[in-house]
């Protein structure tokens, strides 16, 4: 068969590669509209808080009697005499290319400071958002599955009291249990999993449960929600009707329409999260980013204080960002409208 | 509303809850049987007659410090509040009102403030300010205004643009009355509901910086210090955290119990809820034994 072509005009294929270029360019514009003003206002919050502080560094590195001159000087020597915005863009333009300028209290590279700990975050934090995702989309399929039966009333009521317990205060009764009481796992300290994964576990883990609660509650919870409403929709009655088994149909039809809701609950759950970290570290005795910021912050280390929280800004900004990618990947319809 | 929230079980629940714990803060310090800060017996002591709740690590009363150290915490965390209501709210109705450059930048500034670390910017603003008990409160309050600029804002919306509003000034309705019939009753019950999960993540988050030693200092008694050092002798007295951890949940499933019990009595389901519960308990409803309506298989149907 021939096909008739006309001379000049675009291919039906290479109009569809325009039209996906346009779409994931849209897309990219889209992401980066909500996220660069949420950086950009995250780190000059982060920059004015050290400045209205009125700290400098004369405290830490000269001692308590030192004379006017030779605070002037320091504080001449660190440009913390320049004007406001002068300061503030010389700031964000060495953070964007990675210097997070050096502590007050011994002069170091913030980042070398930070590296080694903010594994010890990252993991605790990670094991937790694993945790949160594998048990409260388990939690929430099961109460969705048996929905107005005992076993969505139990999941239902758990989720309610879990969401309420503080990190601090579980993170204090699991040590109370499991390491006081039943000495199964270490109460405190961190072992790098270089040193093989099993100790490496068990001692992010009762801090990652700590951490996990919350997150495992919501995501339940939005998850139940979304897949109660979806199975009540048309397409699924539509798809049991025309005979399809009820495991394509939960994963194709009910699931992926029910689940954007609860992916992003962890958009919001992943700052909670790091903030966690301040307290659990303490509770555990881990050396992890949150324990640094605290030092750092009651010392005056002013420098090291704005590193650690414009780095908290560019991790939830990029978790945020992520999940958006997912979740437009999956409900095509979430990248339309706003 | 108030009348209403207790008359659900939660709410009940929630009115003896908060009412014991304002009790604490307010006559705590007064009731306590020792003073909080000296040495009264041996260290690390358990429970005995004359120290109900035993002693801590330098042989001080706990039961006197947990009385003298509810003042600061329950009463930090309605300073905590208060301070984000007036923060947030306020921008919140300027928000609808005062034009949309305002507006637009006043969205981004909530929109950041939600996507921060909360935890870390509120020990970082407090140490960095001063340490002391006002920065965290004020530290803690900034943070969570954005709560109330949602709240205030969407009240103000539904109000400013409803036809009911509208009609109510055209038939020659005063202000006054619009506000209390109209603008009062939608806006109380989320405002109410703002109010008290605030104050449960005031609670927590002010038990968190203490527990940290932030925005006190050592002596002073309050419910997230004396966790801490009980943490500390853990080992020794391992029923000993459960104290303060006992009285910090109590006072946040109060705050949310008491949510709760407004959210399910305010609205349109609400009112339903409650006269349902009304005639129940006047005698007027026999229930119906759960009737089933369905089709066998190879049935028909009409």
């Amino acid at each position: 068969m021939a096909t008739v072509s006309i001379a000049g005009a675009p291919s039906r294929g290479s109009l569809l590669i325009h039209h996906r270029a346009r779409q994931f360019a849209g897309a990219i514009w889209r992401l980066l509209a909500a996220f660069i003003p949420v950086f950009l206002l995250g780190s000059f919050f982060t920059f004015l808080l050290g400045s209205i502080s009125g700290l400098n560094p004369a405290p830490l590195q000269l001692g308590d009697g030192a004379s006017l001159s030779a605070v002037h000087a320091l504080e001449q020597k660190w440009g913390l005499t320049r004007p406001f915005f002068d300061q503030y863009f010389t700031w964000l333009g060495h953070v964007l290319s990675g210097n997070l300028g050096r502590s007050w209290a011994n002069n170091n590279p913030v980042s070398t400071l930070l590296e080694g700990r903010a594994i010890i975050t990252l993991s605790a934090a990670g094991l937790a958002l694993l945790i949160g995702i594998v048990f409260g989309f388990a939690l929430g399929a099961l109460a969705a599955r048996y929905q107005n039966t005992w076993v969505d009333r139990l999941v239902t009521i758990l989720s309610a009291t879990i969401s309420t317990l503080p990190p601090f205060i579980v993170g204090v009764v699991l040590i109370d249990l499991f390491a006081t009481s039943l000495h199964l796992l270490p109460a405190a300290g961190y072992v790098s999993l270089g040193q093989g994964f099993e100790p490496w576990f068990s001692h992010i883990i009762l801090p990652a449960v700590a951490l996990s609660f919350d997150t495992v509650a919501d995501v339940a919870r939005q998850l139940r929600i979304g897949l109660v409403s979806a199975k009540r929709q048309h397409y699924v009655t539509g798809a049991v009707v025309r005979g399809l088994n009820g495991r394509r149909v939960f994963w194709v039809h009910t699931l992926r329409n029910a689940v954007s809701p609860s992916i992003a609950v962890l958009g919001l759950k992943f700052p909670a999260l790091l903030g966690g970290a301040v307290v659990t570290e303490s509770i555990f005795q881990l050396s992890g980013y949150g324990q640094f910021a605290t030092q750092a912050a009651v010392q005056g280390d002013v420098p090291s204080v704005q590193a650690v929280l414009v780095v908290a800004v560019i991790l939830v900004v990029i978790f945020n960002m992520v999940v958006n990618v997912i979740l437009n990947a999956l409900v095509p319809s979430a990248s339309r409208g706003t | 509303m108030l009348r209403n929230a207790i008359r659900v079980p939660s709410g009940r629940i929630a009115a003896v809850l908060l009412g014991i714990v304002f009790f604490l803060a307010i006559f705590g310090p007064v009731l306590a049987p020792d003073a909080p800060n000296t040495t009264v017996g041996a260290q690390l002591q358990g429970p005995s007659g004359a120290h109900l709740l035993g002693t801590d690590y330098v042989g001080r009363d706990v039961l006197s410090r947990m009385l003298a150290g509810s003042t600061l915490s329950v009463l930090g965390a309605l300073m905590v509040v208060v301070i984000a209501f007036v923060v947030g709210a306020i921008p919140g109705l300027l928000s609808v009102y005062l034009g949309r450059a305002f507006e637009w930048v006043s969205l981004r500034v909530v929109d950041t403030m939600i996507a921060l670390p909360f935890l870390v910017f509120a020990v970082a603003m407090t140490a960095l300010l001063g340490n002391g008990v006002v920065q965290s409160m004020f530290a803690v309050g900034i943070l969570l205004s954005p709560v109330f600029f949602r709240v205030a804002r969407s009240s103000a919306l539904s109000v400013a643009r409803s036809q009911y509003v509208e009609a109510a000034t055209l038939s020659g309705a005063s202000t006054a009355w619009v506000m209390r019939k109209h603008f009062l009753a939608k806006v109380l019950p989320p405002i109410s509901i703002a109010l008290s999960t605030t104050m449960a993540t005031g609670l927590v988050v002010i038990a968190s910086l203490t527990f940290l030693g932030i925005g006190v200092q050592p002596p002073t008694a309050t419910w997230g210090g004396i966790l801490a050092a009980d943490l500390q002798y853990i080992a020794i007295q391992p029923l000993a955290p459960l104290v303060p951890v006992v009285v910090i949940l109590a006072a946040v499933l109060g705050c949310n119990l008491f949510a709760d019990a407004v959210r399910d009595v305010s609205g349109e389901a609400g009112r339903q809820l409650l006269n349902a519960r009304a005639a129940k308990k006047a005698g007027r409803v026999t229930r119906v034994p759960r009737a089933r309506i369905g089709l066998r298989k190879g049935g028909e149907l009409g």
